[in-house]
């Protein structure tokens, strides 16, 4: 009976641990506890391991539903204990041990050394006796790290910085804006950590000079031997440094970041100086945009989203970045402020529609090594997806998806479609985008294209934008969205009906081919047959002839005169 | 097996340091003025400047608000003990095999913890802190001082033994040795310990303990109510005296 039940005891390893055998030590416990096997002491040789494994598992296996503790197996094994803790953290590893039992270690165990701030509970059995039977809480608070006042913590082993640095940048030690915690900042704390503190907190308001304690303007002089020592304009110059600094030993950093301020009116500028120069000439391109210097620039594009694209795709095929660009600016929002900036677009967009037309075939391709960039940057804005949607296709079916988005919207909201078609109609009289005409917001401004020097009737397109500052501001944004979803829409659709054609394609092209096969069998058969037949018709002749000689036998044999017996 | 004898592999002798992975020094303090005592036990690590021990000092003045009176005290007595340990960091001590007993029998708070397991000497990257955590979380002992105190013992304890096994130290020793008989019968101890391993780790003897042994090598954990724990407190204080 007791046979029986030992024999369906099913214990669980893990699929990893399938190499465990009792009988053998496997490669991976020679590798992992090598100090068993490579002879350094008489104390640890391979029969003294498996000897501390075989034990450790079968003790387990009394009762695997209980987490062994290592201490429960300690005190029956003959050998230093941070051997046996390796050989017992080894199985537990390799799920051979407490694989899967309940009560397993608590993520809240700090981790600092021996401070042993686990905070769990543990159970007593029997008479108050500690059996290392622990039933860990789970929600152990991380941020708890009990500061035990006067008898000692390690001192030094510094503990992980505090959440807060980063975070808060106050001068509190990280506890407590998570336990709750009034703990004041120890001194020592503060002596750590201050410096870091320190730095934390200028690093938000811009950098510090290492002497004067002011925030560096735009130059700052690192020191080159110490990477943290970073001094001012001013401090460098006025050589107000320590004395075993040289002059030499500082290093000039510009600060490109404080600089970047670009306004919309600049961003315009730049977009459109790149396209007409393909962004070749950088001098030219800084010129146009007077403020900005050529590094700036370049940095600028790249920190657009779709700036690598213009800079690469630029230099590789002018043609198509006349595409992308213009498609760009013709589905560019116009912003906020509702300027000439439509006009401006519209314009552009007529002038370069006969060549879109032309290239409306080149849009394949290129569509899709635009499709890859953008979209992971998913995240902030939702209106650059918007923008980068609407620009993947063809003015003319932004612009129907547009009307149409338009249209629904007004329906659902019963406002006059009107309020629209005013300025739609006098946009289509004069210029052919309607999209223009949907003040799509922009949300990082990077089309504005507030050139002046193209628009056509500023008089009127005042006119028109006073009107158009009666539509409410959500409506607007919702025709926007609308027209964004509607153009993609129609995009998938376009891309979709493609794709069903070429499946057409390719499944008529197999039947063909198959057919083909099939044919070309069947010839073979047929050759095969006609092959058959002539050799059936020599057979047959064969035969003939062969009955005509012995019937010519036989006759002669009876002419002989021999019996007919003897001869048949 | 002869060829296994624990003489022959004694390693060349190793500069002196504490045989664990960090080599730090457990350094205790227990100073009084004018009634007021503070007691304290912590690991140090010896290769910070001398200068922090003074800060140090100020620091824990300032944080526990005890008299100024202590700083110097405090920094005084980090101060001795550490270059008494630095005296014996110059000079070789041989390690031979030796695997010995550590005994803990500690009194943190109102936890009674005694025990008994082995060390590897040899194990130059043993973890008392390690070893510390994992104990308390096996026995579920709830006081985080507790495992801070259980490795500075472990820690003194190897301390302690290291020192034994250091040159100049053993010819002090042997000179003194009608006054220190104490130590002379742990150093025959411990050397017996390392003949042991023939016996234990023998090919004929099996590691696992008897049964009626695990009980020796058991941890013992005691938590005790208030007034054992002032009990205990007024007979250490005896005792010191």
């Amino acid at each position: 009976m007791e046979r029986i039940t030992r024999e369906l005891e099913l214990y669980t390893i893990p699929s990893y641990s399938s190499w465990f055998s009792w009988i053998n030590i496997h490669e991976v416990e020679r590798f992992s506890l090598r100090e068993f096997f490579d002879g350094s002491s008489i104390t640890r040789t391979p029969r003294i391991y498996k000897e501390y494994r075989d034990f450790i598992i079968t003790k387990y296996r009394e009762d695997p539903s209980r987490k062994l503790s290592f201490t429960e197996v300690r005190k029956s094994l003959v050998g230093d204990i941070s051997v046996l803790h390796k050989v017992f953290t080894f199985l537990v590893k390799w799920g051979l041990i407490n694989f899967n039992v309940s009560g397993s270690d608590d993520g809240g165990n700090s981790g600092e050394g021996g401070s042993g701030t686990t905070s769990f509970e543990g159970k007593e059995e029997g008479e108050g006796e500690w059996k290392g039977r622990v039933k860990v809480e789970e929600g152990a608070p991380h941020g708890v790290r009990v500061v035990a006042a006067p008898n000692s913590m390690k001192p030094l082993v510094p503990p992980p910085p505090p959440p807060s640095v980063g975070g808060d940048g106050g001068g509190v030690v990280g506890e407590v804006g998570e336990s709750g915690f009034k703990w004041p900042p120890l001194a020592s704390y503060s002596d750590v950590y201050g410096e870091l503190m320190l730095q934390e907190e200028t690093n938000k308001g811009g950098v510090v000079c290492g002497n004067c304690k002011e925030n560096c303007d735009s130059k700052q002089y690192e020191y080159t031997k110490e990477e943290s020592f970073i001094l001012c304009e001013k401090c460098f110059e006025s050589g107000n440094y320590e004395k075993e600094k040289s002059a030499d030993d500082f290093k000039l950093k510009d600060t490109l970041n404080q600089a970047v301020d670009w306004t919309e009116a600049e961003t315009l500028l730049l977009l459109e100086s790149i396209l007409k120069q393909h962004g070749d000439d950088w001098d030219l391109v800084s010129k146009n945009v007077q403020t900005k210097s050529k590094l700036e620039c370049i940095s600028k594009l790249m920190q657009l989203p779709f700036g690598d694209l213009m800079l690469g795709a630029g230099l590789r095929n002018g043609g198509l970045l006349d595409i992308i660009g213009d498609g760009k600016q013709a589905a560019v929002p116009s912003n906020e402020s509702l300027e000439s900036a439509k006009a401006e677009e519209p314009s552009s967009e007529v002038q370069n529609k006969d060549q879109q037309n032309g290239d409306a075939k080149c849009e394949g391709p290129p569509r899709k090594r635009v499709c890859t960039g953008p979209t992971s940057d998913a995240g902030n804005y939702m209106m650059k997806q918007v923008t980068r949607i609407s620009t993947m296709l063809d003015p003319h079916i932004t612009a129907s998806a547009a009307d149409a988005a338009v249209t629904s919207l007004c329906y659902e909201n019963q406002c006059s479609r009107e309020l629209f078609d005013d300025n739609d109609g006098n946009y289509f009289d004069s210029i052919a985008s309607p999209e223009a005409s949907n003040p799509e917001r922009d949300a990082d401004g990077d089309a504005d294209n507030a050139v002046g020097d193209k628009s056509p009737n500023p008089s009127e397109i005042v006119g028109i934008s006073s009107v158009k500052n009666i539509i409410p501001l959500n409506l607007k944004t919702r025709a926007a969205t609308a027209t964004s979803l509607g153009v993609a829409a129609a995009n998938a659709k376009m891309l979709a009906d493609k794709e069903e054609k070429e499946i057409g394609n390719l499944v008529a092209i197999m039947i063909e081919t198959q057919l083909k096969k099939l044919q070309d069998k069947v010839k073979h058969f047929e050759d095969l047959e006609l092959i058959m037949e002539s050799e059936n018709a020599q057979l047959e002749e064969a035969e003939q002839s062969l009955i005509m000689e012995r019937l010519d036998v036989l006759q002669r044999a009876f002419d002989a005169g021999i019996p007919r017996s003897k001869v048949a | 097996m002869k060829s296994h004898s624990p003489w022959s592999t004694a390693r060349n002798p190793v500069k002196f340091r504490i045989p664990t992975a960090d080599n730090l020094v457990p350094i205790r303090l227990d100073i009084e003025i004018e009634g007021q005592k503070f007691r304290d036990a912590f690991i140090w690590n010896p290769s910070d400047p001398d200068s922090e021990v003074v800060v140090f000092a100020k620091r824990t003045v300032k944080d526990l608000k005890l008299p100024p009176a202590f700083v110097t005290q405090i920094a005084q007595s980090i101060q001795t003990q550490l270059t008494e340990f630095r005296s014996y960091e110059g000079q070789d001590m041989y390690t031979g095999e030796k695997v010995v007993p550590i005994k803990l029998d500690l009194r943190v708070n109102s936890t009674l913890i005694k025990d008994h397991f082995l060390w590897d000497l040899n194990n130059f990257e043993s973890n008392p802190e390690e070893f510390a955590k994992t104990f308390c979380k096996d026995m579920g002992i709830e006081d985080p001082e507790v495992g801070p105190a259980i490795a500075i013992a472990i820690r003194e304890q190897l301390y302690e033994i290291a020192v034994q096994n250091v040159t100049s130290a053993r010819e002090s020793r042997i000179n003194k040795k009608g006054r220190r008989g104490l130590e002379h019968s742990q150093t025959s101890k411990n050397s017996g310990n390392a003949a042991d391993l023939f016996k234990l780790f023998g090919s004929k003897s099996s590691v696992v303990r008897k049964r009626k042994e695990w009980d020796v090598y058991e941890p013992m954990i005691d938590l005790l109510s208030n007034e054992e724990v002032d009990a205990l407190k007024a007979k250490e204080e005896r005792n010191a005296r």
